[in-house]
This record gives structure tokens, C-alpha cells and sequence, in this order.
């Protein structure tokens, strides 16, 4: 007996190893078939669905299954594109979901679970601007065998817009007036005005009425469906099957998949936090795909023979300027604008700091050429033209105390940005940079709830406190449209949700950005962007300091790969697996 | 005994009570949880007023605290924006077992969150836990009774270089050791992270494997101060009347070491242990994070980004609750190892 009990630490253990283990997860069989072959239809890009009808393709032996390891170093906080803003979260939706649209490689869309995308020439797009209509695909079906329909898409609108949900984004949906079904195949949206980023912003996935009407009925929301953990039904190549919550998730491949079964049999997603351990990972081979190495990594990974792929996502790392009456006066003087730019040695931080992997952006629409007048570049690093400028606008060193100064006022401006490392360390070059042309910074790094509190909470950046701020940000991408430039998005006690925190007012712009808005002629459209990147340029109300793109880490295995920086994983159905 | 025990737990009550105030109060002063939700780009400012409202953040802290604490299913709150609070509250509060719904698993309750997550954490700890203990007692004893030994000497050396090493220097040591070198030499490799293999599946036997290098690493460094207090302990109670006097009765090493100086020794080991067993269930968030263990170290550490409350508080809670149990077990433990203490 008393041996038995010195036996208790072991039998704990066992107990703890197999409840942990519970339910055991052993390599399954792909699902069967639930439906009739469904019949492709023919589409605008070669990566679509061919317009053969596919038929269901027999799962392969457990032994020969392919499953590919993806390395999330953040997991998804759910599977409802609509409840997340996590960029972990929406890339997953093309494993097992699918927007209407897609993008690729190249960041052009491609119709999805439309037949051709909405234009002024095919008549999906009413010349108004206003009104968009979509012709669905033939033959589509939820991973269940039930149609995709219109029904889907007006049922999505009205879980979104309703106030019983707590989404975590209305937009755009909130600027239609309504969306309507006149027929199965046919989706009619109307905004309430003229509204050009619909493309880069609209159905980003479909919710399926038929699971989920029910729950709103019964509950009388959607919030704690139990499909935003747990879709079993989508409408992607990879139907969900499992996620422990910290550990790992899998997709299996869909046998009835309307754009052609998988290459590989099953899509295993572990959830990786740590960065060095992610490239450990990747060298070990235990990854076959993997996001966002710290960039001292990748030249060690590159030689372990792990690919690294660059994929713009329209994110560029920028500083931007307090023009409002909190901020420093002198910023509100071109020339010392001017002054900072020339002397902030931009393109020698992007080849130490970031190790020549990115270049300084030439304006925050830096991803989108088309839309960028030819003549913006990037300022050179000139000190001397700096000081120059500094002197002309009367910021001079009159105390001799090494930092400029006018009408009693010196030259000091508050610096802010997260606590994220490689922020910290260009602000310390900035610091030292600009003090040798006489401006002298002050730093501050915060955590990101705390800079960007809203204005209630006196988030410093909502209210102004600050002259100096840098994050990174994007345009809607690939749409160039972005709301907070316009001087009615300057946040005040009267309109606490402002977002205009840089309190930029320039009229002519604010005309150019709100007339944009309403272009649905794309040429006209590039036209205005080109214009207004042509202001921006001149009159330095942004600086962008190194492109933010999407890096990600391909193993030795996977082959055929193409990753996009709007819907990275468009191609994942004819990824394939290789020993 | 059941009166001591109901007592003590009694005495608890307005001790979580106060902890579960201040760590709330605490909490609501590390950021908005609606500033970015986890997002590349901060939340659109319509978004955050609307949130805010639906999850009940724009309440003042006092109410939020009630509402955590008692529920708010006899309330109404306004859903809409209209102004009126319409709609009947869904909350039952901490006190009638509902820890609220997780900000971050959007609408999953925090308490199954939580619970997802115990038993891994506990299968990493008591392992980490059983391996510290086990080889504490033997090196510590064996130093004790070969004291300034060889061995007494290196096994202090090699522990005490462990201890001053931070556990992500360790834990990524070895990683790049057994898993990425050991791989790239031919060499029978352990996992780098991970619980299994996906090819293989979540077998008891994948899991041992993936345990290994965490649970080593836990315990190199916390092998010294263990080994070093049970040695400390041992060479007091070596030098003790009673041990003399056994020894003279002419008992054997081993029934002096078992049935006198160890059992006499264990009651500050117990202490000890005792204040470290519901820390484990906090788990450990540095080794989760690097082996990407699953375990309430970093759900932790996930959801105090996000400034999940529900989450959080609920991790903290249940840390609070095992803390005072196991003081309370500790106390029974003393009165079972020494009979001489009376538990009133």
C-alpha cells in the first residue's frame, strides 16, 4: 500500500497526459462527399476554377496524406471575419471561406463567388455610382451542399448592420442603403451615396443564412454562435474541423470543392507566439509556411533554404506631423517640415535598420503606383539644404544652447510612437539626426492602447498631444480611400470620434479626397490620387520612413506558391506539398 | 478539523473580495481594449462608440465591477444608441459562477477559455514540479550527507550556473541544441514546439515528447533553490539531539535518514512546496510562449494585451482561490507531518 501511494505523483501525471490529450487527434480521413459535383464556371484568372465540372476526387490513404504546418504567431480570436479585426484572423478565410472577390499576387482582384467583377461597362456598376450589382457564380455550394445564394449576402449585410451584434467593423455597410435579392444569382447593392472603394472593402466572406438565421432567431444575436469558433460549413477548399484554443487548428480538404480538391489533404495551423522560436521552428523544417521573422533571422533562414516572400499589403511606417493648435508651431511651417525630411537619412535607415530588405516609401500610397503622380520621390538626405531651410523660416540657435529657437520659442518637439522595438531605435536615429541640424526631439514610447486612446480617454495622439507621431498605416488597400485626412474628421469635444489626428485642414485637398470618393471611372479617379499625391509631396503632411510589407517564410516543401498582400492565401488550392 | 477548515475558508471570503477589487481597479488602467482589437491599424472611432456601448465599457468602473461581481441580468442596457436601455441584461455575475464573456474569443464564455487551457498547464507544471522536487531531494540530500564533497561541490556549481540564466536564454538554447542542430546533424532530434506532430497526431506519446525540453528547462533553473533549502534543512536536522541520540540507539542510516531527519526536515519543504502548488496553475509564461505550449501562462499573457478583463480576472481569481486552499492544505499537512501541532 505505501508503495502504491508513493506512486502518486506518476499517476497524476498519467491522468493530467491523457486529459490533455482528450480527444486525441489522430490523422482522419478526408470528409466524403456531401453533394453533387458542382459545375466550375469560367473565370477571368487562370488560378479559378476551370469551367469543367469537378468531380469529387477520392481522399488519399492516411499514409499518404499531405499536411502542410503553417506557423501563426498570433492566433485568431475568431473564425467570424466580421468579429475580428486580426490580420491572422482574415487571412485564414481563404482556408475554408471565401470573399466574393479575391486579389492576386499582383493585388488585382478576381471574381470568386461572382462571375465577373461589377464595372460601369458590364452594367454592374449603375453610372451614379451608387448602385452595384452582382451576378453570383453557378453551381456554388456551402461546404454542406447547400447553395450559396443571394439570400447569403443579404442575411450577411443584415448581421453586420445589426445593432444587436457587436461586430467589430459596420464599415462599409454602414454607408449602404440596402442590399436586395431579386433572384438567387443576383445581389443589388445601394449606397446611400457614391462610394468607390466597394472593391477593396465589400464581402470580405459571406455568413451562410441557413446555420446561422436560426441562432439570431433564437438568441437574438450572433455573437456567441458557436460557428464564429467552430465553422463547420464554409465555402473555401478546406473545411474546418478542429481548433484547441492556444495550440493549433486544422482545415481538411474539401472532396466537393466547386474550384477542384486541394493538392494538399490537410491545412494544420500552429500557433507559434514566440518569434525565435517560430525561425527555429522553420529551420527545423517543422514549419512549411510561416509570417513575419524578426528581419535579422532571415539571412540565417534563407540559408537554412527557407524562402522568403515579400507580399505589399499597402502598410508603410510613416511619421505624421501635428499641424493643430497643440502641436508645435513650427511644424505648421512648410520649411521645417522640409527641413526634418532632408535631414532624417531615410534611405540609410532602411539599409541598416531594416537590412535593405524594404525603401523609404515615396508618400503613404507608395503600394499604389498607378495612383501616384510620377513626380513624387523620396526627399534625399541633405543636412546642409536642412539647415538652410531652418534659417530662412527664422529658426536660429539665438542662446547658443545647440537647439533652435524663435521669438523666445524653442525648437523642441515631443516624439511619439508604440514600445515596439524597431520604432524605438529609428526614433533614437531621428533623435540624433535632427539634433545636428539644431531641432531637438523628446521621445516617448507607449504601449498602443495608451497612444492611440480615443480622445474621451485623452489618448494623446486623439487629442493632439504630441508633434511628432509614428505608426504604420495603410490606405483601404488596394483602394486608396482613407478617411481621416478630411478636416471634418478633426477630433474635437463636439466630435470625440474624429480621426483626423495629424488636425490636417487644407480645403483644396479635403475637395480632392471627398470628389475621389465618388469617381467610379477609374482613370478619373487615378487622376484626382495623382493630384493629391502630388500635395502631399510638396507640402510634407506625411513622411514615410520604410514600406511595411508582409513577409512571409515558405519551408523547402511547399511549392507553387503565390501570396498576395490582400487576401494572402487566394491561391491555396493549388499550393502542393513535396518531401 | 471540518470546523478549522470552514473557518479558514470563511476567512478568505473579504480577502478575495478585496483582491478582486483592486486587481479590477488595476486592470481597467492598462489601456482601451477597443484601441486596435488586435488589428494592424487602430479601430475606426464609430466602431469604438459603438463596442464600447454594446460591451458595456462606456459604464462608469463602479458599475462594471458590479456588473462583474453580481451580474446584470436585472438591469437594461441600450444596445442601440438610442439613448434608452431596452434590452434585459444576459450577465450573472462571478458570485453565481459566470466570469463574464472574453473580449478577445468573442463570445465564448471566459470561464470555458480558461478551462480549455488547465489541464495542459498543469501537465507541463506538476511534471516540471515532480522532476524539481525529485532530483531537489536527492541532490540535496546527497550534499547534505557528503558535504563539500566533489560532488556536493559541482552539483552546486552547475545548479547555481542554471539559476542565474534567464529561461528564455535556456529555453531557446535548447531548442536550437536538440531540435534545429541535432536535426541538421543526422542525430535523433525532440520537437522545437508544439504538443505534437500533425502527421502523427495527439498521442500520449507525441505529448511526452513535445514535454521534454519545457519541462527540463522549467526545471534547471528552479532545481537550485529547491536542492540548496532541502540541503540547508537536512544539515540542521543532522546536527540535532534526537539524530545523535538514534544514531547511539544504533538504527540504521537509512531509517534515520527516512524516519527522523527527513520527516522532521520536510516541514519548511512543505512550506515551500506549498506556496509554490497553486502557482502552477498560473503556469509559466515565458516557456509557454517559447514552446508554444498552450497553458494559462500565455493565455495570460494574450489576454492582458488585449485587456480582456473577463479572462483575466478570471485567471487571477482562480489563482487568488488556490492560493488560500493551499495555504489551508499546507497547514493540515503540517499537523500530519508533526503531530505536536494542533490545528484550532
Amino acid at each position: 500500500m505505501s508503495k502504491l501511494r508513493q506512486l502518486w505523483p506518476l499517476v497524476v501525471l498519467l491522468s493530467l497526459m491523457v486529459s490533455a490529450c482528450s480527444p486525441a487527434v489522430t490523422p482522419t480521413t478526408a470528409p466524403q462527399p456531401t453533394a453533387l459535383p458542382a459545375a466550375a464556371q469560367p473565370t477571368a484568372v487562370p488560378a479559378q476554377p476551370t469551367a469543367a465540372p469537378v468531380e469529387p476526387t477520392a481522399p488519399p490513404k492516411a499514409a499518404d496524406r499531405k499536411v502542410a504546418t503553417f506557423i501563426w504567431t498570433q492566433e485568431f480570436d475568431t473564425l467570424n471575419h466580421f468579429y475580428s479585426n486580426k490580420w491572422f484572423a482574415q487571412i485564414t478565410d481563404q482556408i475554408w471561406n471565401a470573399w466574393a472577390w479575391e486579389f492576386d499576387d499582383k493585388n488585382e482582384p478576381f471574381p470568386v463567388l461572382v462571375k465577373e467583377l461589377p464595372s460601369v461597362t458590364n452594367g454592374g456598376i449603375s453610372t451614379d455610382g451608387k448602385v452595384i450589382t452582382m451576378k453570383l457564380r453557378d453551381g456554388i455550394t456551402w461546404s454542406d451542399g447547400k447553395p450559396i445564394t443571394a439570400a447569403d449576402f443579404v442575411f450577411t449585410y443584415e448581421m453586420v448592420t445589426s445593432p444587436k451584434n457587436a461586430v467589430a467593423s459596420t464599415y462599409p455597410y454602414d454607408q449602404i442603403e440596402s442590399v436586395k435579392a431579386p433572384d438567387p444569382q443576383t445581389v443589388v447593392v445601394t449606397f446611400k451615396e457614391p462610394f468607390a472603394p466597394w472593391q477593396a472593402t465589400l464581402w470580405h466572406s459571406v455568413l451562410p443564412q441557413h446555420i446561422l438565421q436560426p441562432v439570431f432567431d433564437k438568441d437574438g444575436t450572433i455573437d456567441n454562435a458557436e460557428w464564429n469558433h467552430k465553422p463547420t460549413v464554409g465555402a473555401g477548399p478546406y473545411v474546418f474541423k478542429e481548433w484547441e484554443s492556444g495550440s493549433f487548428a486544422r482545415f481538411v480538404a474539401r472532396d466537393d470543392y466547386w474550384g477542384g480538391r486541394p493538392k494538399i489533404d490537410e491545412i494544420f495551423i500552429k500557433f507559434v507566439p514566440d518569434d525565435a522560436s517560430q525561425t527555429a521552428a522553420m529551420k527545423a523544417g517543422e514549419g512549411d509556411l510561416g509570417t513575419f521573422p524578426p528581419l535579422t533571422d532571415v539571412p540565417s533562414l534563407k540559408d537554412a533554404g527557407v524562402n522568403v516572400v515579400i507580399a505589399r499589403s499597402g502598410f508603410n511606417e510613416g511619421m505624421f506631423f501635428n499641424l493643430g493648435d497643440k502641436g508645435h508651431p513650427a511644424l505648421r511651417d512648410l520649411r521645417v517640415r522640409q527641413a526634418i525630411a532632408l535631414a532624417f537619412d531615410r534611405p540609410a535607415l532602411n539599409q541598416k535598420l531594416l537590412l535593405g530588405l524594404t525603401q523609404p516609401p515615396i508618400g503613404f500610397w507608395d503600394a499604389l503606383p498607378a495612383f501616384n503622380d510620377p513626380a513624387v520621390k523620396v526627399y534625399p538626405f541633405d543636412p546642409e539644404q536642412a539647415k538652410q531651410l531652418l534659417d530662412e523660416a527664422g529658426w536660429k540657435d539665438s542662446n547658443g544652447d545647440g537647439v533652435r529657437d524663435k521669438d523666445g520659442k524653442e525648437l523642441v518637439l515631443r516624439y511619439l510612437t508604440t514600445n515596439r522595438e524597431i520604432r524605438q531605435d529609428a526614433q533614437a536615429v531621428a533623435q540624433q539626426q535632427l539634433a545636428e541640424v539644431g531641432i531637438k526631439v523628446e521621445l516617448q514610447a507607449l504601449d498602443s492602447d495608451i497612444l492611440f486612446g480615443t480622445f474621451a480617454d485623452n489618448g494623446p495622439v486623439s487629442t493632439g498631444n504630441y508633434d511628432l507621431a509614428q505608426w504604420s498605416d495603410a490606405p483601404q488597400f488596394p483602394d486608396p480611400d482613407r478617411e481621416y485626412w478630411l478636416c471634418s474628421e478633426i477630433p474635437s469635444a463636439e466630435k470625440p470620434a474624429g480621426t483626423n489626428s495629424t488636425f490636417l485642414c487644407d480645403k483644396d485637398l479635403d475637395a480632392l479626397f471627398k470628389l475621389q470618393t465618388t469617381q467610379v471611372n477609374v482613370s478619373e479617379r487615378q487622376d484626382t490620387f495623382k493630384k493629391i499625391t502630388k500635395e502631399f509631396y510638396d507640402k510634407i503632411y506625411w513622411l514615410g520612413l520604410w514600406q511595411d510589407p508582409d513577409y512571409w517564410l515558405v519551408g523547402k516543401r511547399l511549392k507553387d506558391v503565390t501570396l498576395s498582400g490582400v487576401t494572402p492565401l487566394y491561391s491555396i488550392d493549388q499550393w502542393d506539398l513535396q518531401p | 478539523m471540518i470546523q478549522y477548515i470552514f473557518r479558514r475558508l470563511l476567512q478568505g471570503l473579504p480577502l478575495l473580495f478585496i483582491i478582486s477589487l483592486v486587481l479590477f481597479v488595476l486592470m481597467d488602467n492598462i489601456g482601451d481594449p477597443l484601441a486596435t482589437m488586435g488589428g494592424r491599424s487602430v479601430t475606426r472611432a464609430a466602431d469604438r462608440q459603438r463596442l464600447s456601448r454594446q460591451l458595456g465599457l462606456d459604464q462608469p468602473i463602479l458599475v462594471r465591477y458590479v456588473y462583474w461581481l453580481i451580474g446584470n441580468d436585472w438591469a437594461k442596457v441600450d444596445l442601440d444608441g438610442d439613448g434608452v436601455a431596452e434590452t434585459p441584461g444576459t450577465r450573472r455575475g462571478v458570485l453565481r459562477g459566470d466570469f463574464g464573456t472574453s473580449l478577445v474569443v468573442r463570445g465564448k464564455p471566459a470561464i470555458d477559455v480558461i478551462a480549455e487551457r488547465i489541464p495542459n498547464t498543469l501537465l507541463l507544471m506538476v511534471a516540471a514540479e515532480v522532476v524539481i522536487i525529485a532530483g531537489a531531494l536527492f541532490m540535496g540530500i546527497y550534499s547534505a550527507l557528503h558535504q563539500y564533497s566533489f560532488i556536493d561541490h559541482a552539483v552546486t556549481t552547475i545548479s547555481f550556473i542554471f539559476y542565474s540564466m534567464p529561461i528564455f536564454f535556456i529555453a531557446l538554447v535548447s531548442i536550437y541544441i536538440f531540435a534545429v542542430n541535432f536535426k541538421a546533424w543526422g542525430l535523433p532530434s525532440l520537437p522545437a514546439n508544439g504538443m505534437f506532430d500533425p502527421t502523427v497526431g495527439k498521442t500520449p506519446a507525441q505529448v511526452f515528447l513535445h514535454m521534454i525540453l519545457p519541462v527540463v528547462s522549467i526545471a534547471l533553473i528552479s532545481f537550485a533553490g529547491y536542492s540548496r533549502y532541502i540541503r540547508s534543512t537536512m544539515l540542521e536536522v543532522q546536527s540535532q539531539d534526537y539524530i545523535r541520540t538514534a544514531k547511539s540507539k544504533g538504527l540504521g542510516q537509512r531509517q534515520i535518514l527516512f524516519g527522523h531527519a527527513l520527516k522532521n526536515a520536510s516541514l519548511p519543504i512543505v512550506t515551500v512546496v506549498g506556496l509554490d502548488l497553486p502557482l502552477l496553475l498560473a503556469g509559466a509564461v515565458v516557456t509557454e510562449r517559447i514552446f508554444a505550449w498552450p497553458g494559462m501562462g500565455r493565455l495570460f499573457l494574450d489576454h492582458v494585451e488585449r485587456v480582456d478583463v473577463a479572462v483575466v480576472m478570471g485567471i487571477l481569481m482562480i489563482t487568488a482561490v488556490a492560493v488560500v486552499v493551499f495555504q489551508i492544505i499546507t497547514d493540515i499537512v503540517y499537523a500530519w507531518l508533526d503531530p505536536r501541532i494542533r490545528l484550532k
